[in-house]
């Protein structure tokens, strides 16, 4: 196989082991004190500023950064751990995720010295909350046909115009990552002409309208710039690398557990049931999908390897989230197959309740940081079919 | 070149002047190729040389294993090295020759009676058949795992001198040797093992069947990307269509997963640790990405794959024979949720990240 899918098996980590102790007995605390219920799907939809914070201060975000800007140093199979039991409980961490695993790390690659020392201690504090700019009405899987545009004023400040859509949490959060075009599009060069920068969402001009999923849940916005004028030293990295820049971010996107773990609380219920019943055909449901999960725990962990490594897995970071969002999404059908359960929302059987979760929230797993048929596009690049 | 390359290299020499053929109940295995390999001392590696092994760590015996197994050899060295000889020493149990071919199985019908003839322990005669023994009439000894006598606990494992034993024609649907052995009162030395010792050994079996079926799945994978690069339809390569693209990219995803899986689960073996719970799951998982990676290699070879002139069948026929072998998906997936809620319906989390 091409040595561009392939990655060295990730080494024990006995740190990991411990942080992951940690967190358990914290979660198990917090459970008990009823500061959260477990959801499916809980890095969209479950917002809780405060848990947030409680989390940066046991030292949970930021794990991987440097000191100097308030990280801890930890390497990425710590921050693996930590955030695989947060997501197998279901625990609330909306409201940090794309702070802490994307926006971060791109500003300590790409940012100034004053965008790291004003933004990343808020960061690991909890208190500081990013979202994704990148898609827009007109440009969805084709990300290269962005109209948002930002121009220099005559102080050397950007004016930005346009709109970004699917920006979860943009009414929870401070900041926003928002590429958009600093040259006209050129039919010649797609992937010239485009810059991020960093917008303070509280901007004048900005608004941020809801944009409700299916089951009528408000996770994703509309936020339009209505001739925003963001600073001119809030251009994140350079002018015109912006899609080299979003391109750079997808290893921390796409790889990490919440790419398989979205649906983990249903499978916990439905382990419950079956420890219950010891059905046969329930049994062999179940060691089927945990025999998945543990295949994508490997995956996952090799990427975590490797960013240990300072390596940047663009193409198995696609491959994964493409199997393991495949897998979030068939954990409902494996589920139903063999329970009789009717999926409700307001059960009083947890097994209900998750399933109805799951089952709603669904469509958005194949769909979210790449669709899977651009993520395969990519992997076929990787074998060198393109 | 680390030592591990080298053994590749070596067996990859060695293969090289041994194509893979279709296996007929004349032509049955690879002698050439097993007399070969242990001319190199490439059967013995992994056991300890005073055993009488070759010595070297188990990530060379795999490895050994993987490139037979991508090369379809026809020789029993997956069974020597990653289960007869390993559960042999286990049980302290004296190792043939490694130049003798020497396989493995379960064999819950046959019965057997510990012998005392002033020796001490450690005598057994056996009775029954014993069915779906890989490489039956090609290997010299066979390796028993049988359930232990009425009245005792466990299981026995049995070092069995196969060469004068009957074995019928029986085969998988790759043509390897699939055979019963008939045992009229055979006396063969053995040990007595635990449920969990023999446990570890039924899992040992189940993760060298998935070690080769990670092996194959690889290349076939490898074989499909280069055949879709090659292959000219509208006057372009098939790889360059975008429906083609998608199958490949998710034969890639298996293939990956099992890999990923695979290679945990033998360095959790090779720790020491309790390999059920990795071997089971690697198991179950090689067997589901056999029924996509085997589909759309040959969806996407065409007729040409689906005849017997084209290679793919070498490997196409081994996945779907490997993967109900040592115990199918359906067994394995039972015993890995059982082991994952041992501890209590709410423990299924701590299970499965101290599984693999």
């Amino acid at each position: 196989m091409s040595n561009s899918l392939t990655l060295a098996p990730a080494p024990r980590s006995e740190a990991a082991e411990q942080v992951r102790a940690e967190v358990r007995e914290f979660l198990a605390a917090e459970l008990a004190a009823g500061t959260f219920q477990t959801h499916v799907d809980t890095w969209l939809s479950g917002v809780d500023p405060a848990f947030s914070k409680k989390l940066g201060e046991r030292g949970w975000l930021g794990m991987t950064w440097p000191k100097e800007y308030g990280g801890h140093e930890r390497s990425a199979m710590e921050r693996y751990a930590v955030t695989e039991e947060l997501l197998a409980a279901g625990a609330p961490v909306a409201a940090h995720w794309i702070a802490d695993r994307q926006s971060g790390p791109n500003l300590l690659t790409y940012g100034t010295e004053k965008q790291r020392r004003e933004i990343l201690p808020r960061i690991v504090a909890g208190e500081c909350f990013f979202v994704i700019g990148m898609s827009e009405p007109d440009s969805g899987s084709d990300l290269a046909s962005i109209r948002t545009r930002a121009t220099r004023n005559g102080d050397g400040d950007w004016v930005v115009n346009g709109a970004k859509v699917w920006t979860s949490n943009a009414h929870h959060s401070h900041y926003g990552i928002v590429l958009v075009r600093t040259s006209p599009a050129d039919p010649s060069s797609r992937h010239a002409g485009m810059s991020q920068l960093l917008v303070d969402l509280s901007l004048p001009g900005i608004s941020i309208n809801p944009i409700r999923i299916l089951d009528g849940g408000h996770h994703f916005n509309e936020v339009v710039f209505e001739d925003v004028v963001v600073p001119g030293d809030m251009l994140l990295g350079e002018e015109g690398n912006g899609w080299h820049q979003v391109t750079a971010e997808l290893a921390f996107e796409r790889s990490g557990p919440e790419r398989f773990l979205s649906t983990y609380p249903l499978i916990a219920e439905f382990g419950r049931r079956v420890a219950e019943t010891g059905d046969a055909a329930q049994l062999a449901a179940l060691g089927r999908l945990s025999a998945r999960l543990l295949a994508l725990r490997q995956m996952s962990l090799r990427i975590a390897a490797a960013l240990d490594r300072g390596e940047l897995p663009n193409i198995p970071a696609a491959l994964v989230k493409d199997v393991g969002t495949t897998f979030e999404a068939d954990v409902v059908e494996e589920v139903r197959k063999v329970v009789d359960v009717t999926p409700s929302l307001a059960s009083p059987d947890p097994l209900a309740r998750a399933l109805a979760e799951a089952q709603l929230h669904q469509p958005g797993f194949t769909l979210r940081g790449g669709t899977n048929e651009i993520l395969r596009g990519i992997v076929a690049r990787g074998l060198g079919l393109r | 070149m680390s030592d591990q390359d080298l053994v590749v290299e070596t067996v990859k020499d060695i293969l090289s002047g041994f194509e893979p053929f279709v296996l007929t109940a004349e032509r049955r295995w690879d002698a050439g190729l097993w007399s070969a390999l242990a001319d190199a001392g490439l059967t013995g590696v992994g056991l300890p040389e005073e055993a009488g092994g070759s010595g070297g760590e188990l990530a060379d015996a795999v490895a050994i294993v993987r490139t037979l197994a991508a090369g379809a050899g026809a020789v029993p060295v997956a069974e020597q090295l990653l289960v007869a000889g390993p559960a042999l020493l286990a049980a302290d149990l004296d190792l043939p020759s490694p130049e003798e071919p020497t396989t493995f199985a379960v064999a819950d019908g046959v019965t057997v009676h510990p012998v005392d003839n002033g020796d001490g322990p450690g005598r057994f005669t056996l009775s029954g058949t014993a069915a779906d023994v890989a490489w039956a009439g090609a290997a010299r000894h066979v390796v028993l795992l049988v359930p232990a006598p009425a009245g005792m606990e466990g299981a026995v494992l049995a070092l069995v001198d196969a060469s004068s034993l009957p074995a019928d024609d029986a085969a998988n649907l790759a043509g390897e040797p699939r055979g019963s052995l008939v045992l009229d009162q055979v006396a063969a030395a053995g040990a007595l093992l635990t449920d969990a010792q023999a446990g570890e050994v039924r899992a040992r079996f189940a993760l060298a069947r998935s070690v080769q079926l990670a092996a194959a799945l690889e290349q076939v994978l490898a074989w499909t990307v280069q055949y879709a690069g090659e292959r000219h339809q509208f006057g372009r390569p098939l790889g360059k269509f975008q429906a083609i693209q998608m199958e490949l990219a998710e034969m890639a995803g298996e293939v990956t997963a099992v890999t990923a899986l695979t290679d945990a689960a033998v360095q959790s073996l090779d720790r020491g640790e309790n390999v059920v719970p990795a071997a089971a799951a690697a198991k179950v998982r090689a067997g589901a990405a056999v029924e996509v990676v085997a589909r759309l290699a040959h969806q996407v070879h065409g007729a040409i794959g689906f005849t017997q002139e084209h290679k793919l069948h070498h490997l196409t026929r081994r996945l779907w024979s490997w993967r109900d072998e040592a115990g199918s998906e359906l067994l394995w997936s039972k015993v890995l949720a059982a082991g994952l809620l041992a501890g209590g319906p709410d423990q299924l989390w701590p299970a499965l990240t101290r599984a693999v």
